[in-house]
Order: C-alpha cells, then sequence, then structure tokens
C-alpha cells in the first residue's frame, strides 16, 4: 500500500489525515516538556493531555488503517515528512522554556478542536460520527488546563503577561492555517463528511478566541492584516522546525534496523 | 476556605444510555459462559473486573465463534492491545468456544457512570470513589 499523499485523497480519508496528523504532532511536542514543566502538576496535566492527544491521533489512524488499508509505517514511521498535513501550529519549536507558547498553542488549538468536532458529530462516515462524543468528552479538560494557566499567567501583568503576547503575536498567524482547506475541501463538505465549511469553523473560532484573549488584556492580531506564513501544512508545506522533529520520533524506528534483524547464535547454526 | 477556592474538574458528566452497562446477565448458554469468563478480566491497573467497570458491550457466539464488542476507558488507554488480547483469550476458553474475536468501539462513549454497583463498590475498597 503506497503511502496517503495530500491532493490524492477522497475526501474521507483527507478528512481523517489532517485530524490524526494534528493531534499526533502536538503531542510530540507536548511530550517535551516531561520533567520541565513549571510544577510537578503541571507535567502531570500535560503528560495526560499528550496521552489523550496520541490516542485520539491513534482513532483516526487507525480508521485509515481499518477502512482504506494503510499500515502503520506508511502513517507514520515511512510516510514522506513532506506527506503529512497537520497545520504548522502543532510543528513549531517551543522557544526554550517558555511555557506561555505551549499554554497559548494549547488555548488556540483546543478550541479550533472543539469546534471541528461538532462540525464532525454528524457526519455521513459513521465511523468518524461514532467516535466524535467520546473524543469531546476527553476535551474539555484541554481547554480548562489552557485556560486556567492564561488566566494565572495574564492576571499579574508583568513578565507571563508579556510571553502571553508574545506567543498570541508569533502563533497567531500559524493557528489560521488550523482551517486551510485540503485540495479537496469543497468535496468533504458535500459528501458530509464534515457538516460545515472550514470558512465557518473559523468565523466561530474568531468570535471565540478574540474576545477572550482581549478580556485578558492580549492584543489580538487582526487576520485580515497578518501576514500569513507560506506554509499552510495542509498541502504538505511545512516550516524548517518540522524536519528535526519528524527526524526524531521516526529515529528510534529506524535504529531497529528492520533490514537486517539481530539473528540468534542458534539460528541456521 | 470558600467553596470555589480549588476547581477541580468533574468527571460524573457522563449518562447512561438505555441498557447499559452490560453484564450478561440474561446471557444463556455459550454467550453466558463467555460472559462469565469476562467477568475474571481485570482491568489492568484496578482489581475491579473489566465487566463491572462496564467495558463489554456486547457478547456473541456462532458455532463457536465468540465476537466481544467492547470499550476503553479513554481512548489513549496504553493497555489496549494487552487488554483486548487478554478479552480474548478469556473468551476463547469458554465452553463450546474454539476461537474468539474483540472489536473496540467509542459508541456509547463510556463514562464513570456506566460502572456497576459491584464495581462502585470494589473501587471504593480499593480506594477510589466513584
Amino acid at each position: 500500500m503506497a503511502q496517503p499523499a495530500p491532493g490524492d485523497l477522497s475526501p474521507v480519508e483527507a478528512q481523517l489525515l489532517r485530524l490524526a496528523d494534528d493531534e499526533y504532532v502536538l503531542a510530540e511536542r507536548y511530550t517535551e516538556w516531561q520533567i520541565f514543566a513549571p510544577t510537578p502538576e503541571a507535567d502531570l496535566a500535560l503528560a495526560n493531555i499528550a496521552q489523550d492527544e496520541f490516542g485520539h491521533a491513534r482513532l483516526w489512524y487507525d480508521l485509515l488503517q481499518d477502512e482504506f488499508g494503510y499500515e502503520e509505517p506508511d502513517l507514520l514511521w515511512e510516510r514522506d515528512p513532506g506527506n503529512f498535513v497537520h497545520s504548522p501550529l502543532v510543528e513549531l519549536e517551543t522557544p526554550d522554556g517558555d511555557w506561555a507558547d505551549t499554554v497559548v498553542r494549547s488555548y488556540l488549538y483546543d478550541v479550533a478542536e472543539r469546534l471541528r468536532l461538532d462540525a464532525l458529530a454528524d457526519s455521513s462516515f459513521d465511523p468518524i460520527a461514532d467516535r466524535v462524543r467520546k473524543v469531546q468528552s476527553e476535551e474539555g479538560y484541554h481547554r480548562e488546563h489552557a485556560q486556567s494557566w492564561l488566566d494565572r499567567l495574564t492576571g499579574g501583568g508583568g513578565d507571563a503577561h508579556r510571553r502571553v503576547q508574545s506567543a498570541v503575536d508569533r502563533l497567531f498567524p500559524y493557528a489560521l492555517t488550523l482551517f486551510a482547506p485540503t485540495a479537496n475541501e469543497d468535496e468533504i463538505v458535500a459528501a458530509g463528511v464534515r457538516t460545515r465549511a472550514l470558512a465557518d469553523v473559523r468565523a466561530d473560532w474568531l468570535d471565540e478566541v478574540v474576545p477572550y484573549l482581549e478580556s485578558l488584556d492580549v492584543v489580538v492580531p487582526d487576520p485580515s492584516a497578518v501576514s500569513h506564513p507560506d506554509e499552510v501544512g495542509r498541502d504538505g508545506s511545512h516550516t524548517g522546525d518540522w524536519a528535526a522533529l519528524h527526524e526524531e520520533f521516526t529515529a528510534t524506528y529506524h535504529e531497529l534496523g528492520f533490514d537486517d534483524p539481530a539473528t540468534l547464535r542458534s539460528e541456521n547454526a | 476556605m470558600s467553596s470555589d477556592a480549588c476547581a477541580h474538574t468533574d468527571y460524573e458528566d457522563g449518562e447512561v444510555p438505555e441498557g447499559y452497562p452490560r453484564t450478561g446477565d440474561d446471557a444463556t448458554g455459550a454467550e453466558a459462559d463467555v460472559w462469565g469468563a469476562l467477568a475474571e478480566v481485570e482491568d489492568p491497573e484496578m482489581p475491579v473486573s473489566i465487566v463491572d467497570l462496564g467495558l463489554i458491550y456486547d457478547v456473541t457466539v456462532e458455532d463457536g465463534h465468540a465476537s466481544v464488542e467492547m470499550t476503553l476507558t479513554y481512548t489513549g488507554c496504553p493497555a489496549k492491545d494487552m487488554l483486548t488480547n487478554d478479552v480474548r483469550c478469556a473468551a476463547m476458553t469458554a465452553a463450546g468456544v474454539e476461537d474468539a474475536d474483540v472489536t473496540i468501539q467509542y459508541s456509547p462513549p463510556w463514562s464513570v457512570e456506566m460502572v456497576t454497583e459491584r464495581g462502585r463498590e470494589q473501587l471504593q475498597e480499593f480506594g477510589l470513589s466513584v
């Protein structure tokens, strides 16, 4: 079976792949905080959120395997990094020790995720619809976590508030790529795989995140005036941060040396 | 200290759909045997049967082949492969069963509300309040 390649997928495959890749790559970034998060509670919370996101990625990758015949190596370990279709928001390297960056990214992503799942709850593709409610029940806590940290970081002003502002300035243009269409966006909606267009989901997202961030005295860039990144992810284009992350999470797989398996001394004796 | 000083996550927001949890009480024959065998399988982290946790959604046996439909407490469950294998092996110990398969489903979504009364007592004894 070939690897999934953006631009050459059925509407259901395209929808599943962007869901799975977003969750998987974000979880990879979350795990980088293990033992480094600012408090033990934050460390545990983020580990748990990462595990949820890996679990959700698996739900969608499982469907690609069960319904479309892909194998796990096609989807993850051997897939060309240029065939991943996650939003660049989730691949960006975290500035060294910048907890605010992770909190802001999590908030921007998790609101988008809730809206996206709402738009999939009545999917014409039953296996997606069947999984949505369980995923949603696990996502509420992620938003609660991000918002409680945003409240704390912005509540006292000073350096923490400045870091949140700077993370919003940096991440907001990339967050908009969450809603960038894949080649067959029209077919996805026409077939009812997702019941709402990405443009509508994006409008709802802006209606929610902009007033909330402004209520924290954070200035949100004007979405029509931001300079949009060249890399939108959904077509396989990615930032420079992606290559290193991809290499890191596939390194162990390649080190296993499947082409040259270890043999026991007594074998073939 | 005011009661809202400590924010907490409310996990008890699930509703129990009609007919759940399923415990196999009305099963007969080989299917009853499979339910009995599954009752012996415990959650990997807690000394509670997966049947009492409400994880088993359906059991059918046809011509010696058992099919078990089950769910997981949450989607990221790292014990998924281990647990499905345990369930498959347990089902095959039932009289009249030669082969078994296990499928995972997430609808209806599991919540702690699906734990049986006996499961709740056992969890309480273990130190968990649900």
